[in-house]
């Protein structure tokens, strides 16, 4: 029994890193789409004094990804209704060029600004508009959303870690006489913290597999009796192959931090 | 410092904090002799023989053990002395979670030697300290004198330099005890090995010429 409680103790810190982690993978993964939605949905209306290019308007700002030119001749046929064709030649003639510009990311509004300022700047531009008011909002909701979601996964983590490192301090005090019959024989701080390496490492792929085990349920069993439509959507994004070397990485990472953050402090400890 | 001394203090001064344990002490150790050191409980014979393995810096003066200065020898030099180090202990410090046979060869390990060699090594040591037949044994399954038995295995392990032994038999009866002292008296004549031992009292069946030191009043005096 207190076997097990050993092992859970640090089983479960572990494992709530590891949720924490996937659950961001998973967020990120997920919110990527809605981003780019965000971004597809976001253009800024330039009007021109001469044709432009889309390599003209990349060398004004390199986040404009795409140009899109709307069609003059339809706009003079619309205001030249009514009025005779040598007119109407001269209204097309008159008329500046529009264009719909697009951008390569999800940028913040300050970094949309001095795109802005970018174009007005040009001479070649006689006005630009933006849409920003709906993508201001959209863009601090979202970043407050991602925000939080890291500040609640990080705080959580970094209680986990504290526990697994008490936990490790625990097995340090277990295995503290053979560690230093092993410092007095010279062995060094690597070779004598190894029965720490391998009760964490067990418990970190114990960890590891758990967590992977929990997602692979939801993606496969919950998620689709869910009958929510973004996790019915989305359901590919829920746990991912890469997602376990991931982990995996990570819980390692934690083991080995952990054992030296412990171990060290025990130099000369055979006293 | 002649290549002969295997133990060589000037002046040497031991500390816990403020408090001086050995002061000002002088004494060499050459070559395959053996080596008495006795005192009263406190006067600092665990102190000093802590020292001789690095566990206590000396405060004061010059401690140099295999050549190497004690007072400013490196983590790595240190793990390395004690590697060519026999040290056995009053408690036996076995690893009590550990076979027999995985408590000698830990000097072994620690050194990186192959499984066949470990393997080789422990038998013949077994069979040397008279415990072939317990080598899958645990410690705790042993009596006192076993285990210390085991424990002068562990120290023969790598064919030490220098065998430090901090009170050997101690907690053993008059049996067990001359069993160790023969041991160690051989390891010294066959294999030219040097035995320092600190004990409160020198066991009366001791009968090769050796070396005797006392501790008193924290100075170390050689006694003629």
């Amino acid at each position: 029994m207190k076997f097990i409680k050993n092992h859970l103790t640090f089983i479960f810190p572990m494992m709530a890193i590891l949720l924490g982690v996937e659950f961001f993978l998973v967020f990120d993964r997920t919110t990527d789409s809605y981003e780019y939605g965000l971004k597809e949905g976001y253009s800024m209306f330039v009007v021109a004094n001469k044709a432009l290019e889309l390599d003209d308007f990349k060398r004004l700002n390199k986040h404009i990804s795409q140009r899109e030119e709307i069609d003059k001749e339809a706009l003079a046929t619309q205001i030249s209704k009514g009025v005779n064709q040598s007119n109407s030649k001269e209204i097309l003639k008159a008329l500046p060029y529009f264009y719909n510009i697009k951008l390569d990311s999800y940028l913040h509004s300050s970094a949309l600004k001095n795109i802005q300022r970018n174009l007005e700047e040009s001479d070649m531009i006689k006005r630009v508009e933006t849409f920003g008011n709906s993508y201001t909002e959209s863009y601090k909701l979202f970043s407050f959303i991602k925000f939080s979601l890291k500040s609640f996964i990080g705080f959580m983590a970094l209680v986990s870690l504290l526990l697994i490192i008490k936990q490790m301090e625990i097995w340090k005090y277990a295995h503290k006489e053979r560690m230093q019959v092993m410092e007095i024989f010279g062995a060094s701080l690597m070779l004598r913290s190894g029965v720490l390496f391998r009760v964490a490492i067990i418990d970190a792929i114990i960890s590891t597999f758990l967590t992977s085990g929990i997602f692979l349920g939801l993606k496969y069993q919950w998620a689709q009796e869910s009958h929510i439509d973004i996790l019915m959507q989305k359901q590919n994004l829920l746990f991912q192959s890469n997602d376990f070397l991931i982990l995996l990485g990570i819980s390692l990472l934690i083991v080995i931090v952990s054992v030296y953050l412990v171990v060290f402090g025990t130099r000369g400890s055979s006293q | 410092m002649p290549s002969n001394f295997v133990i060589n203090a000037s002046h040497l001064t031991l500390s816990y904090g403020e408090t001086e344990i050995i002061k000002d002490a002088s004494f060499s150790v050459k070559k395959g002799e053996f080596v008495f050191i006795t005192g009263p409980s406190g006067s600092g014979k665990s102190t000093l023989l802590k020292s001789l393995y690095g566990q206590i810096e000396p405060t004061d003066g010059s401690l140099i053990v295999g050549g190497l200065d004690m007072a400013t020898i490196s983590t790595g030099k240190l793990q390395d002395l004690r590697t060519h180090l026999g040290i056995i202990f009053q408690d036996y410090k076995l690893i009590n979670e550990w076979t027999v046979a995985k408590n000698v060869i830990l000097p072994l390990m620690i050194a990186g030697y192959s499984v066949d060699v470990q393997e080789t090594q422990a038998e013949r040591l077994l069979k040397h300290v008279k415990l072939a037949t317990h080598k899958d044994r645990y410690p705790l399954e042993l009596s006192g004198g076993e285990q210390q038995r085991v424990g002068v295995a562990r120290a023969l392990a790598k064919n030490p330099f220098l065998i430090l032994a901090d009170e050997p038999t101690g907690n053993l009866d008059e049996y067990s005890s001359n069993v160790i002292w023969d041991l160690m008296e051989n390891a010294c004549e066959q294999l030219n090995t040097t035995v320092l031992v600190v004990t409160h009292r020198i066991p009366s069946i001791f009968s090769n010429p050796y070396r005797h030191f006392i501790i008193e009043g924290k100075g170390i005096y050689e006694v003629h």
